[in-house]
């Protein structure tokens, strides 16, 4: 199979920050953002889109990072958990995952709070479905959902979650 | 290969562009990648020597009505279609099979051409277009330029993978009429969770009924054959008669016997094919009961 070789010129801004680098046309955005920007906070699950724990927002609407070719996000603006945290502080979704033990293992954790923090854009009072439906692609092997809703909805609770 | 494709990405801004594009040897197209990245991850697809990616195209996104009629770009967004307001009015069944399409995550990537292109079976939307009679309206490649034709849902799928697409064309846009006010409608699929789940089966109901009969019927079921299928013998039983217990016997009967699912994984042909009549029967009742 021929396979690409040429490298493509990708401007996009992570974080708030303008990004300027060389991708190969097949590279996920996952890919990019672990090993070419070292923005290890989104985790490679199952690879196909099936766990959520990739998940990031890209122009503000949550996506599985693994799904999105890096070429794809010319001229975007993607948030991965890592632009959360504000001067080593976290957000208080963040804050809400740590006072409520709904990190268990962590490797889903970052998934889930970008999938929150997403709905939260959307609806910032969601009611107990809603977090469901909002977190139905987000997988948690450890069985910790119960304590995540409660997270997310303490966050709700405690004001409006954004900075 | 590669001379002839001179970059591996391309993002056209135009329809034509893209079916010149497409047209290259080895070319293929990009819509929501859903679909397409898993099958390269998991080595079940080559990774294509050109790939077009249509979502730059403003021309393939958003809702409209026109004349009467709904036309919705094949790039919009599964996220888009659950929350468009006229959709919700218009097909509130493409709404909800919209809206029950994998994760959110996947439902602000996938694209309505690209759930019927991929061509699955099970695919959730072509359930509530095939009842809707929608037409896919196509670009093909002319020595001058694109020409635009088209093909009624009904006919568009081929078996499974497979539809009427010819090399180099491009699905532009899906058209079809809003449901009458008063018009019953109903779609379900069913599996083993509500979300992330290709149904295991899925059925789809649209009746207008007057003065107690069934004036229009229209029936279609997800993953009981090669193809998303019309349901044409349970609809005729249906037509013109009253809405009553025996009829509904006869309705779900000729369902039974007009699918043909298969024994998989997620089901037995023998499940899908009792899950299909309790589907159609609750749908049937609750149209009766309307």
């Amino acid at each position: 199979m021929p396979q690409a070789t040429e490298l493509l010129d990708l401007a996009f801004t992570v974080n708030g920050e303008p990004v300027q680098l060389a991708v190969s046309p097949f590279s996920s955005l996952l890919d990019v953002l672990r090993e070419n920007l070292e923005l290890t906070g989104a985790k490679r699950g199952c690879g196909e889109g099936e766990c959520g724990a990739c998940s990031v927002l890209l122009n503000g609407k949550v996506v599985n990072s693994c799904l999105v070719l890096a070429a794809e996000c010319a001229g975007a603006d993607v948030l991965t958990i890592e632009g959360l945290t504000r001067a080593e502080r976290l957000h208080p979704l963040q804050e809400a995952f740590v006072q409520h033990g709904a990190v268990q293992c962590g490797y889903c954790t970052p998934g889930m709070v970008m999938a929150a923090y997403g709905l939260l854009l959307e609806n910032p009072s969601p009611s107990e479905a809603e977090v469901c439906r909002a977190l139905e692609g987000n997988l948690c092997r450890c069985t910790g959902y119960r304590k995540i809703i409660d997270a997310v909805l303490a966050a709700t609770n405690g004001g409006p979650p954004h900075d | 290969m590669l001379k002839t494709v001179p970059k591996t990405y391309q993002s056209p801004r135009t329809v034509e562009e893209a079916v010149q594009a497409v047209s290259q040897t080895g070319a293929a197209i990009l819509a929501g990648g859903t679909d397409l990245m898993p099958r390269w991850s998991r080595n079940l697809s080559p990774r294509p020597a050109a790939l077009v990616d249509l979502k730059r195209i403003e021309q393939l996104r958003g809702v409209k009505l026109v004349d009467g009629v709904v036309r919705i770009g094949a790039c919009t967004l599964m996220s888009e279609l659950e929350a468009d307001p006229l959709i919700r009015a218009a097909a509130p069944i493409l709404a909800q099979a919209a809206s029950r399409v994998a994760c959110p995550q996947i439902r602000n990537r996938a694209t309505l051409g690209g759930n019927l292109c991929n061509a699955s079976p099970a695919a959730d939307t072509a359930v509530p277009l095939l009842i809707l009679d929608a037409t896919l309206e196509v670009a093909s490649p002319r020595s001058d330029g694109v020409a635009m034709r088209e093909i009624p849902v009904a006919e568009f799928f081929h078996g499974p993978g497979r539809t009427a697409l010819q090399p180099g064309e491009v699905l532009t846009s899906i058209r079809f009429n809003p449901l009458a006010s008063g018009t019953f409608s109903a779609w379900d699929k069913f599996g083993t969770r509500p979300a992330m789940e290709i149904a295991v089966v899925s059925v789809g109901v649209v009746l207008a009924l007057a003065r107690g009969e069934v004036t229009q019927a229209r029936v279609a079921y997800g993953s009981v054959a090669p193809v998303p299928l019309r349901g044409r013998k349970a609809e005729t039983v249906l037509l013109g008669q009253p809405m009553r217990g025996e009829i509904i016997d006869r309705c779900v009967a000729a369902a039974r016997d007009e699918i043909s699912p298969i024994s998989d994984v997620r089901a037995s042909q023998d499940y899908r094919r009792e899950i299909v009549a309790v589907m159609l029967r609750r749908m049937l009742e609750n149209a009766a009961s309307h």
